[in-house]
């Protein structure tokens, strides 16, 4: 059930308990997760943080967990599927869940019984069914039979008028029955069928943390970054994402006019969070400007920098706004102060000629020192590359730990080995999509485009985690659909599948709705992989909390595409 | 010694052989220096057993026993004494436990990351928790100590 006021039904409630913390493996579960820390540390509530990584580690931690606590939090995982009845936890376990993920499994949502507890936002567009179009009360079943038995007892003469009324009256509510569960099967799987994300977990603890007045501005600075994770990982639309920017600039605002004003300015080493009309350019002040123009999303698509007229287009660019080549390859710290001053509006104006007219985007930027200045996407970007680092002795646990370090402001060092990895990772993302895009590995299959990373190409290593192979696949469709020629194909999703584990034959596979301004991020490919797997029966592994995501079987990959492209002509 | 070194030089000289005194001078040398080594690194071992009671406490673990000689072991346990003694001498009627909070604590709870696999750990009202490679957990500060000391948990700073 969900909880109307987070501060009683939730907080005030596990102040005096022990709790264990199930943290999902993405950026917004680790923001939301640090915000909850920084709180039960100022209240001394004591917990044992454990990250999961998918549906097997959940039940695993809840298993070893299960006899020693009896308050669990779940950031990011577990709204949608029915909780009770993977965990089947004993009556006194309660558990808190704050997801992202929609649609909300239902039977969560009407649970009586005070077990689940869902921190979830109700203004989201939920779109919940109502109780009694899926569920039906057992008493109407009684009554049928109490009325047989009534019609029994009357004398033989009328009995027999009653007989007839009362299987009329059966048939005719057998007849409402199937009616009824007809309409509740479509409404569920209309409910069901499509995945997508809703308010960040962050911003919804910082909230909290706002209801009790103990936000900080660390607390801000990583709701701002679990919210930049959602935009730059593509999982929620654009006006969702600029509705919930507002609501951060009044947080924004708050914290800093609190302490500055003429009189006593802060000092440079505090912490000043900032709103930033900033270049969509990914990691730009902490790389070069060409760089960073060569491998981030949006610019290498419009330009097309794969091949050579994209190329020549971006010379055209640079020299248009009068940028020198020498200084535009310079890291951008060493940039002159003279070109750096307006760069932001000197590329805005040129972008509008060249077709680019986004190529600003609301964000927030965080200063603290003379040295450091960090963009949130900057931070996010550094925190994956982190989370999902494939060097061969880190566990997955190892990893977390440092991707959670690095979102302390103590730990710089780590944020800026965060950012090299990122820029590899982006670098490598690039190039893939050059050498697919070329090479014409995107295939289209009918209802979706394919494409399949070979064990051999450089870098695959990387794309067997899933956050890494999302943006990959992001990138490859945008990329695809700026250079194709076929209008169908501009309005296809795509599906792609790389390696993961190369001893143990097994591909790791994943769907992405189709690529258009509007889009409203909802993906099918959860229901459809299932259904897929089901009707070949391939030897699939559906363990991570986005069910479009999955792991296969490499011999049952032929069978399983086919099944797909039957059920989603 | 200094009398044995003496009764040495009267019997040579005596002997007639006082060409033998420089080497005899030379090997009570090299038994002075065998001496004052074997006296150091016995000292030194002292030095660590005394160390072990503050970093594991009153009860040592079998495999550091294993390297302890008895005289060292007898050391070690009148050690223990004294160290009792003082403590509960200092601090009123109960005593005052001084080998907790070695440094000034900062707040009640601290936050520990687990470096490995420890298994599970009881404290002061009962519940156990799993200690875990690299989960975390927000404790007392005294329970942890101990292991903080021993390297099984890590203080986590932010």
């Amino acid at each position: 059930m969900f909880v109307t006021d987070i501060r009683k039904e939730f907080y005030d409630v596990v102040i005096n308990q022990r709790v264990a913390l199930l943290v999902a493996t993405d950026i917004d579960a680790l923001c939301a997760c640090k915000v909850l820390q920084a709180l039960f540390h100022c209240d001394q509530v004591q917990y044992t943080l454990v990250p999961v990584t998918g549906w097997q580690d959940l039940g695993t931690a809840f298993l070893e967990h299960k006899e020693q606590f009896r308050y669990f939090v779940l950031l990011n995982c577990g709204a949608n599927v029915d909780l009770l009845e993977m965990l089947q936890p004993d009556d006194d376990s309660i558990f808190f869940i704050c997801d992202t993920h929609r649609p909300v499994d239902v039977v969560n949502v009407y649970n009586d019984s005070q077990v689940i507890k869902l921190l979830i936002k109700q203004d989201d567009d939920l779109g919940v069914p109502s109780y009694d179009d899926i569920f039906r009360d057992e008493d109407e079943e009684a009554d049928d039979s109490g009325n047989e038995s009534d019609g029994g007892s009357e004398p033989a003469g009328k009995r027999k008028r009653y007989d007839e009324g009362a299987v009329e009256r059966r048939i005719e509510r057998q007849r409402a029955k199937r009616e009824w569960e007809a309409r509740r099967r479509e409404i569920l799987f209309d409910y069901e069928q499509y995945e997508y994300h809703g308010t960040s977990a962050s911003l919804v603890i910082f909230e909290l943390a706002w209801v009790l007045t103990k936000d900080n501005k660390d607390m801000l600075w990583w709701a701002v970054i679990g919210l930049t994770d959602q935009w730059v990982h593509d999982k929620i639309t654009h006006m969702k994402y600029v509705t919930d920017i507002a609501t951060m600039q009044r947080h924004v605002s708050r914290h800093n006019h609190r302490n500055e004003d003429e009189d006593n300015s802060l000092s440079i080493d505090c912490m000043r969070i900032s709103f930033e009309y900033d270049l969509r350019l990914t990691l730009y002040q902490h790389w070069s400007l060409f760089e960073s123009i060569c491998n981030s999303t949006y610019t290498s698509c419009n330009f097309k920098l794969w091949s050579l007229n994209g190329q020549k287009k971006l010379q055209e660019f640079l020299a248009d706004m009068g940028l020198p080549l020498k200084q535009v390859r310079q890291k951008f710290h060493s940039m002159d102060m003279v070109i750096k001053e307006n760069l932001r509006e000197v590329i805005e104006e040129s972008s509008n000629k060249y077709g680019m007219k986004d190529i600003r985007i609301q964000t927030f930027g965080v200063h603290f020192g003379f040295k450091n200045r960090f963009l949130a996407s900057d931070v996010v970007h550094a925190a994956a590359a982190l989370l999902e680092s494939t060097e061969k002795d880190e566990s997955a646990s190892d990893n977390f730990i440092k991707a959670l370090d690095c979102l302390s402001r103590s730990n710089l060092e780590r944020l800026h080995l965060g950012i090299d990895l990122a820029k590899k990772k982006l670098i490598a993302i690039q190039q893939t999509v050059a050498s697919c895009i070329c090479t014409n590995l995107i295939l289209s299959q009918g209802p979706f485009l394919y494409c399949y990373l070979m064990e051999g190409t450089p870098d695959v290593r990387l794309f067997s985690k899933p956050m890494a192979l999302t943006l990959l696949c992001k990138y490859l469709l945008k990329a695809f659909v700026s250079s194709t020629r076929n209008k169908r194909c501009k309005l296809l999703p795509l599906v792609m599948a790389a390696p993961l584990d190369v001893e143990k034959g097994t591909v790791i596979v994943l769907g992405i709705p189709p690529d258009s301004d509007t889009s409203d991020k909802k993906n099918f490919f959860g229901r459809a992989f299932e259904k897929a797997a089901e009707s070949t029966s391939s030897r699939s592994l559906h363990d991570h909390f986005d069910t479009s995501i999955i792991e296969l079987k490499m011999e049952d990959r032929t069978k399983f595409l086919d099944a797909l492209i039957t059920l989603l002509s | 010694y200094i009398n044995v070194l003496d009764s040495l030089y009267l019997c040579i000289s005596r002997a007639g052989r006082t060409d033998l005194i420089p080497s005899i001078k030379l090997r009570h040398c090299c038994l002075l220096r065998n001496q004052r080594c074997l006296s150091a690194y016995l000292y030194d071992r002292l030095l660590r057993i005394r160390a072990l009671r503050w970093e594991y406490g009153s009860v040592l673990p079998p495999n550091i026993r294993f390297h302890m000689c008895s005289e060292e072991l007898q050391w070690f346990n009148q050690y223990k004494k004294s160290l009792a003694n003082f403590m509960r001498s200092v601090g009123g009627e109960e005593g005052l436990d001084i080998t907790q909070d070695m440094k000034p604590p900062k707040s009640l709870y601290i936050e520990v990351r687990c470096l490995k696999d420890h298994g599970e750990f009881e404290i002061d009202d009962g519940t156990i928790i799993l200690l875990k490679k690299n989960s975390q957990h927000f404790l007392p500060r005294w329970k942890c100590e101990q292991l903080i000391r021993q390297g099984v948990l890590e203080h986590v700073m932010s």
